[in-house]
């Protein structure tokens, strides 16, 4: 502080202002750097400079250990937000033509006359994953496996282009008839359930969850109950398992109902 | 006053924002309480969340600094504002970056929050017309530095007037907090966002973006500070007590609001705890330049009540100017700080801020700080400028009294049960709660009292825009030259360390380089950990 | 322009200032010390290593495959608790842990950022995608504690709750006995 008496000493400023601040940083660092990382007893750490190093935030990898394998085979698919999005209309095409063998059970144009999912506008990182996972194992079908077995990677993006060219099938709700089951609209969040439109499109689109509407209700229904059971797992890091366990089963026949409901006389009856 | 248009301008888009921002919050607090059934589409509370965060954290107090700091900079130095086209281009980026942001987040495009969350990349334009605000309020920091220079050329040795060290400090201390957060959104979100990239570094995006989140609001705060010691002492008929005491606290906020980012980033993995104490301690520092000027300003109150004539110990507090709304808006802001202030040291120790981090305590305590002590004082600005910028006198101090309780109470009904079930554990930005499950059944009646704080506030602030747009209205009357505060003891002569920036510039840089260097260089160093953007907001 | 009267007076003010000045400094070193204190005898001190893993394929092969999540015996007798967090749950959905065991939570996050609160604890740490989170937890007494997310992630946060059950040291090592990833998920 100055008075007017005394000429204002700006070099003294700088000096103070200078030290102070270095000695703060420095024992502030000395402490945070240094002092308690050694003080700490649980970090197992191999030495001091580790200890310093840690401390920094260099990057220190711990020991690997062992981890239990999967029993079953894990998908192995990386799906990323946006992938598969404006093929070419070449890919398009050539997955018309391979789409013809899909024909007998997933229909013509990709709507199915059986209980086999429709394909018509699916999601393309859905038609990529599934396919994937039947070729490798990790989705395992009696149908499916043999059919996706002869598949190349660039057969599966091909297929993924067209199928997802198609329209998509619109949901059919008409709330006055039958309210929407509250854990598709909210789910559960109590048991960890998301509302399914969170992943599956009707609010947003987690890469690799298929779009639900007018899909078969045996469809869906034996979907949900082999997530449950287990038996089927190629759900990356059990996110469907982790909700289809959480389901009773009356919440089972509700969501599949509600996302089986079409108009009457549509196409896909 | 000169230029009354253009600061009029600024506080109108402000205030008109805020208004609408305000009704948001209140739906908000309804939507997720158990007293409305549990919203069917929950994206839009994320929307209303982003949007109300936007406006309230980027743009609202932005235009508050800016209009305030052009009529500082005019009043205080005694001239006219010099680069009048400039501001008034700042101002036009403001407005169209607002624009620009809110349309995508209005559309369901940007549902990422005002805090981005990469890799989260929402619609692009979301994030240009944030840096849009940001730049405009870059334009103003120039203007200021360019006022005060030739203010200096003119009056060399002459100490800088108060209100302009105040204002010239904080405007710098935005322009260098703001770069954190102008480098996460230029070299990392946006290249993802248009689609350069497709992956992002989120550690090091959170480093980013906590250079700027800590400083941002002492940015917000030193507007409020600023009318403490100038016009708080001016309004009540005292004296500043210390002008040196007020100059070091903005020293103290200029240095030290930065180098302490790291403590939102706490609970990160991608920091080194050494870092993480460092900015510890560092936040205890900041306790600093607050308790300084709680002492000055209080001071500064006696002199105003013993000229009144109060007697005694505590004597001079009743005798101080009660039907003042300056008075009555300076004591809530302080009761406010207090509370605010003790909840903020709290989550700067690492190991109280485990319990509470990113529960609704958090929110709670911003609310209280920001929406409390801050705000109330930005109406008690617009109160007293108010008849200087539209040359009417402003109707009723008994209205403006009711709008300042009506906050207040507001804002304690609000936060206090928020705090309160923060500390229950109520995580944060959640679109509905199931208060059946009896882990949460005890937090509903605490949420369901804030619900009706926010509705109090959304009074409070729309009692708050009709008293300003009924100044408008009210009868023509001629004013007195506006002024700042006068210190008791007014400086003749200071040293250059209180009477520029230059060493505290320096302090600041080096500390952002002491404290922010190593972690970011080694998050930048650091290869194979930029993960895979998640898009979202586009149509499924 | 002053003049020698003022000088008393500008003394006492000044005198006033550097007192307070002088206890505020006082109040903040003593804060800071109590934190610091703390921190080295009583309670949790943030993660001390930065380490790193690849979320795409963290959910595929490592550490965090879906086989070897859960909570496994260490040799020394402590616990260590694998978790991944992803959107909208994590898995294991219901961790089990035992009373009164030094546990040790590993933890990333397979796409964007979560977090993890384990209500009526101070277990509380973020999930950044590309990292490991590392947090050390003792509990006292069994129950069931509820684990939400407590960071934004995108429209589904608000149905991502987990669970811990905290049961009994003999309980959970008969289960740990039985399977070498101990949860409480029902199959």
């Amino acid at each position: 502080m100055t008075t007017e008496q005394t000429p204002p000493r700006d070099k003294s400023w700088s000096w103070a202002s200078f030290g102070l601040t270095a000695v703060l940083v420095l024992l502030t660092a000395i402490a945070g750097l240094i002092l308690l990382p050694s003080l700490q007893t649980n970090a197992s750490y191999s030495s001091l400079w580790d200890a310093i190093c840690s401390a920094a935030g260099v990057l220190r990898p711990s020991a690997s250990q062992p981890s239990i394998e999967p029993t079953f085979k894990v998908s192995q698919v990386v799906l990323t937000s946006g992938m598969l999005r404006n093929p070419s209309q070449e890919s398009i095409g050539r997955g018309a033509t391979l789409g013809q063998r899909c024909a007998i059970c997933h229909g013509p144009s990709g709507i199915s006359r059986a209980d086999s999912p429709n394909l018509a506008g699916q999601y393309a990182s859905v038609i990529y994953k599934e396919l994937l996972d039947f070729r490798s194992g990790a989705r395992v079908n009696s149908v499916m496996s043999p059919f996706a077995e002869p598949l190349s990677d660039q057969d599966i993006v091909d297929l993924a282009a067209y199928y997802s060219y198609l329209p998509r099938l619109p949901g059919y709700h008409p709330t006055m008839q039958t309210p929407a089951p509250r854990i598709v609209i909210n789910g559960a969040p109590m048991r960890g359930i998301a509302s399914c439109g969170s992943c599956h499109g009707g609010l947003a689109n987690k890469a690799g969850s298929p779009w639900l509407e007018q899909q078969p209700e045996p469809y869906i229904l034996s979907q949900l109950r082999a997530f449950a059971s287990g038996d089927r797992h190629n759900d990356i890091g059990q996110q469907m398992r982790n909700i289809a366990r959480q389901m009773t089963s009356d919440e089972m026949a509700e969501v599949a109902r509600y996302y089986a409901s079409q108009p009457l006389g549509s196409s896909t009856q | 006053m000169n230029n009354r248009q253009l600061i009029l301008a600024h506080f109108w888009l402000a205030f008109g924002l805020f208004a609408v921002a305000l009704v948001l919050g209140a739906w908000q607090m309804l939507i997720r309480s158990p007293l409305l059934s549990w919203i069917p589409d929950p994206e839009w509370y994320y929307r209303s969340v982003t949007a109300h965060g936007t406006v309230m954290a980027y743009v609202f107090p932005t235009l508050v600094a800016m209009g305030f700091g052009y009529a500082i900079s005019q009043v205080a130095l005694n001239q006219a504002l010099i680069g009048v086209r400039w501001a008034w281009l700042g101002l036009a980026l403001v407005a169209i970056g607002a624009v620009t942001a809110v349309i995508p987040v209005a559309l369901g495009r940007a549902s990422v929050l005002y805090t981005f969350y990469p890799p989260l990349i929402g619609n692009a334009f979301y994030y240009i017309g944030v840096v849009l605000v940001v730049v405009g309020s870059w334009v103003w920091v120039a203007l200021l530095s360019v006022n005060l220079g030739i203010w200096k050329r003119k009056h060399a040795d002459e100490p800088v007037p108060f209100a302009m060290f105040a204002n010239v400090a904080g405007a710098y201390l935005w322009a260098w907090t703001s770069v954190g957060a102008a480098l996460e959104l230029l070299f990392q979100i946006i290249p993802a966002a248009v689609g350069l990239t497709s992956t992002i570094d989120a550690g090091l995006s959170r480093v980013f973006f906590s250079w700027t989140l800590h400083a941002i609001v002492y940015f917000w705060l030193i507007p409020t500070y600023i009318a403490y010691y100038t016009i708080f002492p001016r309004a009540i008929g005292g004296r500043l007590y210390s002008d040196t005491m007020g100059r070091i606290a903005f020293i103290l906020f200029l240095i030290v609001a930065m180098p302490i980012g790291i403590h939102h980033v706490f609970e990160d993995p991608q920091v080194g705890a050494g870092f993480k104490f460092i900015h510890s301690t560092f936040t205890a520092l900041v306790t600093l330049p607050t308790l300084l000027t709680v002492f000055t300003i209080c001071a500064s109150a006696e002199i105003a009540g013993r000229l009144r004539g109060g007697r005694g110990p505590l004597g001079w507090i009743s005798a101080l100017p009660w039907r003042n709304p300056i008075m009555l808006a300076v004591a809530l802001s302080f009761v406010m700080l207090g509370f605010g202030g003790a909840g903020g040291i709290i989550n700067m120790s690492y190991q109280l801020n485990s319990s509470i981090h990113n529960t609704q305590w958090i929110t709670g305590h911003f609310h209280l700080i920001f929406g409390g002590a801050i705000v109330i004082m930005y109406f008690a600005i617009a109160y007293d400028l108010w008849p200087h910028l539209t040359a009417r006198a402003l109707a009723s101090e008994r209205l403006m009294r009711l709008q300042l309780w009506l906050w207040f109470i507001g804002m304690m009904v609000t936060t206090f049960p928020w705090h309160y079930v923060g500390i229950l554990g109520m995580p944060r930005r959640m679109a509905y709660y199931d208060y059946s499950n009896p882990a949460l059944a005890p937090e509903a009646l605490s949420v369901i009292l804030s619900g009706f704080g926010g509705l109090i506030l959304l009074a409070a602030g729309l009692l708050f825009v009709f008293i300003l747009i009924r100044g408008h209205r009210g009868p023509a009357t001629v004013v007195d030259e506006y002024r700042f505060s006068t210190a008791l003891h007014p400086p003749v002569a200071l040293p250059a360390a209180l009477n520029g920036f230059a060493l505290w510039l320096a302090l600041m840089i080096g500390l952002t380089v002491t404290n922010y260097g190593f972690p970011i260089a080694a998050l930048l160093t650091r290869t194979g950990i930029a993960v895979p953007a998640v898009y979202v907001g586009s149509q499924p | 322009m002053t003049t020698q009267d003022e000088r008393p007076d500008r003394h006492v003010a000044e005198h006033a200032e550097h007192r307070w000045a002088s206890l505020s400094i006082l109040i903040v070193v003593l804060l800071t010390g109590l934190a610091a204190g703390a921190g080295i005898h009583y309670a949790v001190m943030p993660q001390a290593r930065v380490e790193t893993v690849d979320p795409a394929t963290a959910p595929i092969a490592g550490e965090f495959v879906e086989s070897n999540l859960g909570s496994v015996v260490e040799p020394d007798g402590s616990v260590t608790v694998r978790a991944l967090g992803q959107r909208y749950s994590f898995t294991p959905s219901c961790i089990v842990v035992p009373t009164n065991t030094p546990l040790t939570i590993r933890a990333t996050s397979a796409d964007v950022i979560h977090g993890i609160l384990i209500e009526g604890t101070n277990v509380n740490t973020m999930l950044v995608p590309g990292y490991i989170s590392v947090i050390t937890a003792q509990f006292a007494t069994p129950g069931e504690h509820l684990m939400p997310c407590q960071e934004f992630c995108s429209i589904g946060h608000e149905g991502m709750w987990g669970k811990v059950k905290v049961i009994d040291k003999p309980s959970f090592m008969a289960l740990a006995s039985k399977t070498k990833r101990v949860s409480c998920v029902e199959q």
